[in-house]
């Protein structure tokens, strides 16, 4: 509104408007929604039972290690977060590596047949895959992956194949044309496209991949919770609710738990964060 | 020369194969490790400890691996079903353990020496399967009771209620100091049926015969009885607290600890959550009958282990069964019992625990019975405890309710 | 993954090879996929035409159940009504507060852009089940009543959780709180993707931010939108964790927050407490049934915002 010739004229930095101040504030608030909720996880279950119903606000006095101490020494917590770590990782891999592999293919492949089976897995997003349990189980029972990481990792790339071809696909197609034509007329080979052009270029697309399939592999319960039953084949989240049930009455421990099960990830994601930004950002497709 | 080779081979082959079977045949020898399935997450300490005692005892070792109760019977199915269930475990008294056993997941126990002899009918009946069977050893029975805070009553000169109308007067004049009469709220959802009501109505319908000709529909669940009871469970719970719609059942021995409430309604197995409220000095007294009606007190059989049919190693299983069901056996396992459970066992050893020795005190002389629905009447389950939250919330009257009851009863008995 | 021999020589035209050479890139990704979700899950939509008890074949009996049986039919369109409002707070609250906080993220000239991003997302990285768990716990009023009263804030300490007409909304909202990065994420990829050249041009052209926004990102990002509608409409459509953790899986209070997830877990999966008579065929029809209307609503989304080839 207040752009008049003057304000034109000067560089876009000397303006008022760029110390955006609504969006400050805006940001700002919003940082101490995410923020507050954290605080109290962590705050409350540094705090004695008494010290959190007498001050659940506050920093935490007297400051008590116990809960953590009793937490550790009831699950096994490396064991859990390895289990995860392992689960997460190779089923992420290969989702993104079948996925991208899938995408390319579907995005050049014209015909019914890849329209056919471009659908078959989108429409795999739109329904619950618990409803397949007993299948399931019937399956991993005939391989014998029972107690087995395996079991939760092949349901898990299935789980997130559709997302992954989804978006890749859609993406792919986004592709200006002329890259492969230049490619081509280099005499690059396909593969080799895919590689070393495609993969690249659709770094921010695989992000988005990862961290949507990210979110419902670390999350997942339900398939833990049938597949596995031994101890030290556990996952982070399994561990959680058989001793959140057992604490349910004692809140700091609970509070705890929470806190060991949520911020190992967040200050993973916190380290890695600004490769993240960049990685989402850098060389982002025209929609 | 060739053959000679390949016969070699082939020698070279087998050994290597023989070899490779070598270590499971090994394994074969080593003591039996057997699992156990538990809905009790919270007794994870005492029974490894019973556990560590009986392995000392007999060279077996069986692992504790319990899951959070409200996952325990899906997915414990969903295991029987694919045949990786644990080689022993709690099975739930009456139609849902029924249910487990015809579906062909239990032992039969019809061998286990001195079952029969060893336990009080009304315990047996629990686990009796529709073929006369038992399909799992009486383990633990619990009650529901109110437990109060006996330092606020002593200091107020409050007394505890000998009827359910002093129990409501009681309530009204806490309630005016400015203190929470009761610690339930609803937001568990289970505790509200199980605790509270079911908890009451003993002291409506009376004990196991009258139970019975409700189940036979002789007796409807609109009549005067269930009225009353269901009135009075209204009158109630006009004194829970403040956001009792928010607050679970694992709030109220918080809300008791700290002083915040005066009494709390709930299983006999909470007994030791209050021992890390140092001020608080903690007493019992059985939710009392109205004026006129015979006091009777739910004491419910509630676990029992049973065996997995398609377990690898049948004998062991049927030993720790076998040894559960002896006096020896079930006396040890009950002294490592939580406080709050008690051995089903004819002539128990004595408790050492003062505080559950008490509260078992708190059944003498009453009218005793298991939880009124669980027998043939479970499938009301979820239309009881809906109604309860209604009633609570003050969304429907108690004469609704017990309409609703009694059309429920209906349809659970094929009527 | 490829085999070389089998690649043919490739020249310019060859960009428009058919499916025979195509397929091999697919194959990998269709055999997991078809052997531990397609055909499972096709499999177990034909349950939903047998009978849950007997698993004896029978015909259309779970969907004429599952909208005519009175009790039944209350809980399915009580679930899928407040399935719509969840989905509704996703829509308007979720997607437009990423898409505003994605225009402030990709404003050059912003300061701490980086940080603020860092921040917004924090809660996607922790699960679900916590998430909940911790919201439980600091929105029941046992948690902070007496801290609140002190503080002359007591009417905060409300049961927001246990009344029928606010659980919904709340727990509404903690998904918002929790998800509001990833649309935030897809929506600064998409703005970044539209060339600086353009919006030189709205400047000089003497475009407010306002048009700016209106007539030039917003139908550059369509697809990203369309891609984010379909994604939320379907993992609305699951959503199951967060009301196990914050309300049970009854959806309390008095089925006020019963998700379409939630009713299918119920019914499919567990059956009811303590009895456990889970009815995999009426399970079964409630998502072939929720299904056929997520394709009802995503396939005319997909039409509308995704580019044609």
């Amino acid at each position: 509104m207040e752009r008049n010739q003057a304000n034109k004229s000067r560089p876009r930095s000397m303006r008022l408007s760029n110390l955006h101040i609504p969006s400050h504030i805006l940001m700002l608030v919003w940082m101490l929604v995410v923020l507050i909720p954290v605080y109290l996880l962590v705050a409350n279950a540094l705090k004695t039972k008494r010290g959190m119903y007498d001050n659940p606000f506050g920093l935490p006095n007297p400051l008590t290690f116990d809960n953590f101490q009793s937490v550790i020494q009831d699950g096994n917590f490396f064991s859990y977060f390895g289990n995860s770590l392992f689960v997460v990782g190779v089923s992420l891999f290969a989702i993104l590596l079948l996925g991208s592999l899938a995408g390319y293919g579907l995005a050049h492949w014209r015909g019914k047949t890849s329209r056919g089976i471009y659908f078959g897995f989108v429409f795999g997003m739109m329904l619950p895959i618990k409803i397949a349990t007993i299948r399931l189980m019937e399956l991993m029972k005939g391989f014998g992956l029972f107690n087995n990481l395996w079991s939760l990792i092949l349901v898990y790339i299935a789980m997130g194949l559709p997302i992954a071809v989804f978006i890749l696909t859609e993406f792919i197609r986004g592709l200006p044309r002329d890259l492969y034509e230049a490619a081509h007329i280099d005499g690059a080979r396909q593969h080799k496209i895919y590689g070393s052009i495609v993969l690249p270029l659709i770094k921010p697309a695989l992000a988005t991949v990862g961290i949507y399939n990210l979110v419902p592999i670390w999350n997942d319960l339900w398939f833990p919770l049938i597949f596995i039953t031994q101890d030290d084949k556990k996952t982070v989240l399994l561990a959680v609710t058989r001793l959140q049930g057992q604490y349910a009455t004692d809140w700091p421990r609970v509070f705890a738990l929470l806190t060991l099960s949520a911020l190992p990830v967040i200050a993973l994601y916190l380290a890695m964060s600004k490769q993240f930004v960049t990685g989402l950002t850098a060389g982002a497709v025209k929609g | 020369m060739r053959k000679f080779t390949s016969k070699f081979t082939a020698l070279l082959l087998a050994g290597m194969l023989l070899l490779g079977l070598l270590p499971l045949m090994a394994q074969a020898a080593e003591p039996v490790k057997l699992t156990m399935g538990s809905w009790r997450s919270d007794d994870v300490a005492q029974v490894s400890e019973l556990m560590a005692k009986y392995k000392e005892m007999t060279g077996v070792e069986i692992v504790f691996e319990p899951t959070v109760p409200n996952q325990y019977n899906p997915t414990l199915e969903l295991q029987l079903k694919n045949g990786t269930g644990p080689d022993l475990m709690y099975a739930r008294s009456y139609a849902v353990g029924q249910k487990l056993y015809e579906a062909g997941y239990f032992m039969p126990l019809d061998d286990v020496a001195g079952l029969e002899a060893n336990f009080p009918a009304a315990a047996l009946d629990g686990w009796r399967a529709a073929d006369g069977k038992m399909f799992a050893v009486p383990y633990a029975a619990v009650s529901q009771i109110t437990y109060y805070n006996k330092g606020m009553f002593a200091e107020n000169g409050w007394e505890v209620p000998k009827t359910f109308e002093e129990l409501l007067t009681l309530a009204q004049a806490i309630k005016d100091k400015g203190i929470e009469p009761f610690a339930n709220g609803i937001a568990s959802d289970w505790d509200i049926l199980e605790c509270v009501f079911l908890g009451m109505l003993p002291n409506y319908v009376g004990g196991i015969d009258e139970r019975a000709k409700y189940e036979a529909g002789e007796k409807k669940m609109n009549d005067e009885a269930f009225l009353k009871a269901l009135t009075d469970y209204a009158a109630l719970t006009k004194f829970f607290p403040d956001g009792f719609e928010s607050i679970g059942n694992e709030d109220g021995p918080a809300l008791l600890g700290l002083g915040r409430a005066a009494m709390f309604i709930d299983g006999s197995w909470t007994v030791g959550m209050f021992n890390e409220y140092e001020d608080l000095d903690v007493g019992y007294f059985a939710i009392p009958a109205p004026e006129g009606n015979t006091p009777g007190l739910c004491f419910h059989t509630d676990m029992g282990i049973a065996g997995n049919t398609a377990t690898k190693h049948p004998e062991e299983v049927k030993a720790f069964l076998s040894w559960l069901a002896t006096p020896e056996g079930a006396n040890t396992a009950a002294s490592y019992l939580p406080g709050g459970f008690y051995p089903m066992i004819n002539n128990p050893a004595e408790l050492t625990d003062e505080k559950a020795k008490e509260i078992q005190a708190l059944g003498e002389g009453k009218v005793l019975d298991s939880r009124f629905i669980w027998s043939k009447l479970v499938d009301m389950y979820t239309v009881m405890v809906d109604q309860l939250n209604l009633i609570a919330r003050g969304e429907t009257t108690p004469e609704a309710a017990a309409e609703v009851f009694a059309a429920e009863q209906a349809k659970a008995l094929g009527q | 993954m490829q085999k070389t021999a089998r690649q043919p020589r490739l020249s310019a035209s060859r960009i428009n090879q058919g499916g025979g050479y195509w397929i091999w890139y697919v194959l990998p990704a269709l055999i997991v996929y078809i052997m531990f979700m397609a055909y499972p899950m096709l499999d177990s939509v034909r349950l939903s035409l047998y009978d849950g008890t007997t698993g004896e074949f029978a015909g259309f009996a779970n969907y004429v159940t599952l909208f005519t049986d009175p009790d039944t039919a209350a809980r399915f369109w009580g679930a899928f009504g407040n399935t719509w409002v969840f989905f509704a707070y996703h829509m308007l609250v979720q997607n437009m507060l990423g898409m505003l906080f994605a225009v402030i993220l990709t404003n050059r000239t912003m300061r701490g852009r980086g940080f603020y991003q860092t921040i917004i997302f924090i809660p996607v990285t922790i699960a679900v089940m916590v998430t909940g768990y911790l919201f439980k716990l600091l929105l029941n009023p046992s948690f902070a009543r007496y801290a609140l009263q002190d503080m002359g804030l007591g009417a905060l300490a409300r049961p927001w959780l246990g009344k029928e007409e606010t659980a919904l909304h709340v727990v509404s909202l903690v998904s918002v709180w929790q998800w509001v990065g990833i649309p935030t994420m897809m929506f600064v990829a998409g703005l970044q993707g539209i060339s600086e050249d353009l919006m030189e041009a709205a400047d000089i052209a003497g475009a407010n931010s306002w048009q700016t926004f209106w007539y030039i990102k917003l139908p550059l990002v369509m697809p990203v939108v369309g891609m984010i509608a379909i994604l939320t409409f379907v993992n609305n459509f699951n959503a199951f964790d967060i009301i196990y953790s914050m309300t049970g899986p009854k959806g309390q209070p008095n089925y006020s927050t019963d998700l379409i997830g939630s009713l299918f877990y119920r019914v499919g999966v567990v059956g009811d407490h303590p009895i456990s008579n889970p009815n995999p065929g009426l399970g079964a029809a409630i998502s072939t049934s929720v299904f056929l209307m997520l394709l009802a609503g995503v396939i005319p989304t997909l039409r509308a915002t995704q580019s044609k080839e």
